[in-house]
């Protein structure tokens, strides 16, 4: 049973053909990603921080993700706490002075992501830490009661800290958004799914997915790069 | 869109939920509800408190005694995708009778006129908590809250009006 829906459900996210818009491109990415483009990277990159400065307005244009070297906008974050009160958390006080993992997904309760990408991370969460890492969070554009239920039913306790970006204001913030509304799923604005290594804000490793896809954003790619 | 009322027809529109094999599905309301006795339930959140421990629950235990006075289908929506929809319902595994059901584009509770914004919690446009009875597509009683509370959505509100 699970088996068949992580299969339909990966197609769902992941295949070329029902998220590609034009033949030539595996996903077409409505952000530019760093790894694709180069050239036209260094234009936009000066536009695209401009842009970012003003973090409290949804951004309206296509920005450029965020890369290694720019410093993550400041944004809130939220989660329930042991006594079911909603908490917030911003990414300063998430990241200052500390070296962050953050990690995103596109969906809680997903398969690739509750099958693979976050308990990658649960399971070698002791070995990162061992390696210098103050904290691995993961983000998600559900609410925190969809994460916090997501927690439990993943067994995660305080390995990995399961952030919600319910309005998806970081996630557009850096650039990160994944447009599944025409997909008939009906999930949404969502997150791409990504790795990044933050120190002290600044992000030193970022291994963004063009969308759902699971090739380089696991735990195992993060250790090769401490 | 002004909020469905009495005597309002329910407009159509698709909803979707991942079926036993958790195959995704997508269902109209016309074709669940035309010549039917329908209870329609909507919540602003899956996994809420209010919502997870009170308004659904109250369903579930007295699904049996709606359907022995003559209800066909009792659809519970949220706006929330089906995989959500998915682990929630399994929450509830005494369940046989709620249809847990995604509006995850909220498109079906703009259509009923019942959208919530709770984007300063984190949540987005959602649904007023409410419950309707449905006959022949025709609303026969419309209880909705003016936001999340509940007072007048529960399950005995309706059991009065069967």
């Amino acid at each position: 049973m699970a088996a068949t829906a992580s299969i339909t459900i990966t197609r769902l996210l992941c295949s070329p053909t029902s998220l590609s818009r034009s033949a030539t491109s595996r996903f077409v990415p409505k952000t530019l990603s760093s790894s694709t483009i180069s050239f036209p990277l260094l234009a936009l990159k000066h536009r695209s921080k401009s842009l970012r400065l003003s973090t409290a307005a949804p951004l309206t244009t296509i920005s450029a993700a965020i890369s290694v070297g720019e410093k993550l906008p400041e944004s809130t974050l939220s989660y329930l706490d042991s006594a079911g009160e909603v908490q917030t958390v911003t990414v300063s006080d998430l990241t200052k002075g500390k070296k962050v993992i953050l990690i995103a997904v596109p969906g809680a309760f997903t398969p690739t992501c509750s099958q693979k990408h976050v308990p990658s991370y649960v399971e070698k969460a002791g070995e990162l830490k061992s390696k210098g890492v103050d904290t691995i969070a993961c983000v998600s554009v559900n609410d925190a009661f969809v994460m916090q239920a997501w927690k439990k039913d993943l067994k995660v306790n305080d390995e990995v800290l399961m952030l919600s970006d319910g309005n998806g204001h970081f996630t557009r913030a850096i650039g990160a958004e994944l447009d599944l509304s025409d997909k008939p799923v009906g999930l949404g604005v969502r997150s791409r799914r990504y790795a990044m290594l933050v120190d002290d804000g600044v992000v030193k490793v970022c291994n963004m997915e063009e969308g759902g896809g699971f090739t380089f954003s696991g735990a195992e790619d993060m250790l090769k790069a401490l | 869109m002004a909020p469905i009322s009495t005597g309002d027809v329910i407009p159509d529109g698709t909803l979707s939920y991942f079926d036993e094999n958790d195959k995704l599905q997508h269902v109209s309301l016309n074709s669940l509800a035309a010549g039917k006795k329908v209870i329609l339930f909507g919540v602003p959140g899956a996994f809420t408190p209010t919502c997870s421990t009170k308004h659904v629950p109250g369903f579930v235990k007295k699904a049996k005694e709606l359907k022995s006075k003559g209800v066909d289908e009792i659809l519970l929506i949220s706006v929330n995708d089906p995989f959500v929809m998915k682990e929630w319902s399994k929450t509830y595994p005494g369940n046989k009778h709620v249809k847990f059901l995604a509006d995850g584009s909220a498109t079906y509770t703009h259509a009923l006129g019942l959208e919530l914004d709770l984007s300063e919690k984190g949540l987005g446009t959602r649904s007023r908590r409410f419950s309707l009875l449905v006959d022949n597509l025709k609303v026969k009683v419309a209880n909705v809250e003016s936001g999340g509370e509940f007072t007048v959505s529960s399950v005995d509100e309706i059991l009065k009006a069967l």
